[in-house]
């Protein structure tokens, strides 16, 4: 079966400027990810701020062209495809609903906007789809009326999961669809997403830096860390069975609500992971817990077997 | 004991919206308490009111408003300004908006200092960097020669907790410490704010929406809804035996791994938090609650659960 969405030794280095004199330094946002998402699943993504997550949903997107590599979707390369195609396919749902909608215009035009831009889609057409779509979200004709000011986080976030939809796209990418908004909210809109995925048998990509979250909506994780992938497993294997020291230190800070554990000490130290300076050999060992001989000196090689993926020394 | 912080009946109005209705809460000296709710539910508004920092247009009123014995209620801001900073200090959600840009961080740092104390410049100084360095900030110096904008956020929030430390305050009101940080930065925080509670006997009022950071950190928590403590239990009874619906529906919405298989719905609350005008009566969750019958438009009363905890419910629940 063709995959989804595949990205093959996907790459994007970008150039930032020191000051006046001082030459560019290049920070490796995404450096070498490779993974394919067969239709119908979900793929978390999990990291740190920093790590490149955001920046590999841009490039699945199509709004930033890779350094190098390749993003196929449903088989088709990106790169080869036009815009309108491009959105027919595969559309995006942001972190803030409170920035990612236009504040000047009506519900319901911003759910119309990606039917709009297919240029060839007559307005009976749009006005019927669009009443679909906020319907299938749980919105109402009335609230599709409204400026997104006079709505809560929540249906702002309704609303931008229908103007995803509205085009019927087979592919969406969430990148943190839930961290700006309450947890009782949170719930509605993860509940939501869940079944939109399978009554409309979509495919998603699911970006947050909540592992809790995570572990609820997909179906494989991988954890991203300074723009490599360095473990991808199921998503219940990855939880039991936590293989790399990162994925561990992440799982570790998990507050989950039972009183009487106090706060884990997660052992990362203070040093923060920076995409400008990445560390020689393995790029978390200055922070890892379990550093040995060869991790400040040499690359580990990702390690693959039918439990999934670990680039660690510890394996193999 | 008596408390660092008593808070009863405190009501702030903006025009005609009642944000706080009558919240009542105490903090004990070297005790966390915790103020739990979601956003619009007054927790923020609580926590200003307290410190006296309401925007223009809020009304406060309160039955009482102690600070450590001391009537805070009726003091004017210039008495309120010799406080705030000093006895009791206050750090934000989002640090990169709470410092000043334009300034480096040893500029902010020992203004607090020199403004309240009247430390010499290099007595500040010292002070800062000791803080700095106890709150695992590496090179103090160096950090106190940059400006904001050169920090990553867990080294913001570092500043911000060493900042409102630089007076040795005895009440420290966090309001979303954590929100804005990664989940491993946000481990680290709040391992920092209960080592420096352990060591400096702090009374920390800390509000958050998530009920993780509460069962770990708190001693004691209020449950806070539309501008009422609906619940208020000690940390072990409110998630062992709670008991407002509110409370159950916040913590079925939590998401833990292995808790709901994949594929079945999370627990949620449906609806959101209403605007409440004058003279609503009756409770407030009532239009959201799946147990809501008539009574609840009603008076509510305020029952006893057990010892310290408290609910503010029709319904005798069963535990």
């Amino acid at each position: 079966m063709t995959p989804a969405i595949e990205v093959r030794d996907l790459r994007r280095i970008f150039n930032v400027r020191q000051g006046l004199f001082a030459p560019p330094r290049q920070v490796r946002a995404v450096d070498g990810v490779s993974f394919a998402v067969p239709p119908g699943s979900v793929l978390g993504v999990v990291g740190e701020s920093g790590c490149g997550k955001s920046t590999l949903a841009r490039m699945i997107l199509g709004l930033l062209p890779p350094t190098s590599g390749e993003v196929l979707v449903d088989g088709q390369r990106l790169s080869s495809m036009d815009r309108k195609a491009r959105a027919r396919l595969i559309q995006p749902v942001f972190q803030d609903p409170f920035s990612s909608l236009n504040p000047r215009r009506r519900v319901q035009d911003i759910v119309a906007m990606p039917l709009v831009a297919q240029g060839n889609i007559d307005r009976a057409t749009v006005a019927r789809r669009v009443a679909e779509a906020l319907e299938r979200v749980g919105l109402s004709a009335e609230q599709g009326g409204r400026f997104p000011s006079q709505l809560s986080g929540g249906q702002r976030q309704r609303v931008a999961i229908a103007r995803a939809l509205v085009l019927r796209p087979r592919i969406v990418i969430c990148d943190e669809p839930t961290s700006a908004l309450d947890v009782s909210v949170q719930a509605q809109i993860l509940n939501l997403l869940d079944e939109l995925r399978r009554d409309l048998g979509l495919t998603y990509l699911f970006i947050s830096h909540n592992l809790a979250v995570v572990e609820h909506v997909a179906s494989e994780v991988a954890v991203m860390y300074l723009g490599r992938i360095v473990e991808r497993q199921e998503s219940e294997a990855l939880f039991h069975n936590p293989r790399h020291p990162y994925t561990q230190a992440l799982l570790a800070s998990v507050l989950t609500p039972e009183p009487g554990l106090g706060v884990p000490d997660v052992g990362l130290g203070d040093i923060m992971p920076d995409p400008a300076n990445v560390p020689p050999g393995c790029r978390f060992h200055p922070r890892c817990p379990r550093v040995f001989a060869p991790c400040a000196t040499q690359e580990p090689r990702p390690t693959t077997s039918a439990a999934g993926l670990v680039e660690c020394h510890l394996e193999g | 004991m008596t408390a660092l912080l008593e808070v009863q009946d405190l009501r702030v109005t903006f025009g005609g919206t009642a944000a706080v209705r009558g919240a009542s809460l105490a903090v004990a000296k070297g005790e966390t308490h915790c103020l739990v709710g979601e956003s619009g539910c007054g927790k923020s508004v609580t926590s200003l009111a307290i410190m006296g920092l309401l925007a223009r247009g809020g009304r406060r009123e309160a039955s009482a408003l102690r600070f450590a014995g001391l009537e805070i209620g009726g003091l004017n801001e210039r008495e309120m300004s010799r406080l705030r900073g000093d006895r009791m200090a206050m750090i934000f959600q989002e640090p990169m908006t709470s410092l000043n840009p334009a300034y480096t961080v040893g500029s902010q740092m020992t203004e607090v200092l020199r403004r309240h104390r009247g430390a010499t410049r290099a007595q500040a100084v010292d002070r800062a960097a000791e803080l700095l360095g106890r709150v695992g900030i590496t090179a103090p110096g160096l950090r106190l020669g940059q400006f904001p904008h050169q920090l990553s956020g867990g080294l913001r929030q570092r500043v911000m907790i060493a900042m409102a430390l630089m007076c040795d305050p005895e009440l420290l009101i966090a309001d979303e410490p954590t929100t804005a940080l990664d989940v491993t930065v946000q481990a680290q925080i709040l391992r920092l704010l209960a080592g420096l509670q352990r060591d400096l006997g702090l009374g920390i009022l800390l509000i958050t929406h998530d009920l993780g950071v509460v069962a770990r950190i708190a001693d004691r928590v209020s449950v806070m809804y539309a501008g009422e403590v609906v619940e208020s239990a000690p940390t072990a009874e409110l998630f062992g035996n709670p008991r407002h619906p509110y409370t159950r529906g916040l913590l079925a919405c939590v998401p833990v791994p292995g808790k709901v298989k994949r594929g079945d719905p999370l627990g949620s609350i449906p609806g959101v938090v209403p605007r409440i005008p004058p003279g609503f009566r009756g409770c407030a969750f009532r239009d959201r609650c799946e147990y809501a019958h008539a009574e609840c438009s009603g008076p509510i009363p305020r029952q006893q659960a057990g010892p310290g905890h408290e609910v503010l419910c029709t319904l005798a629940l069963a535990a």
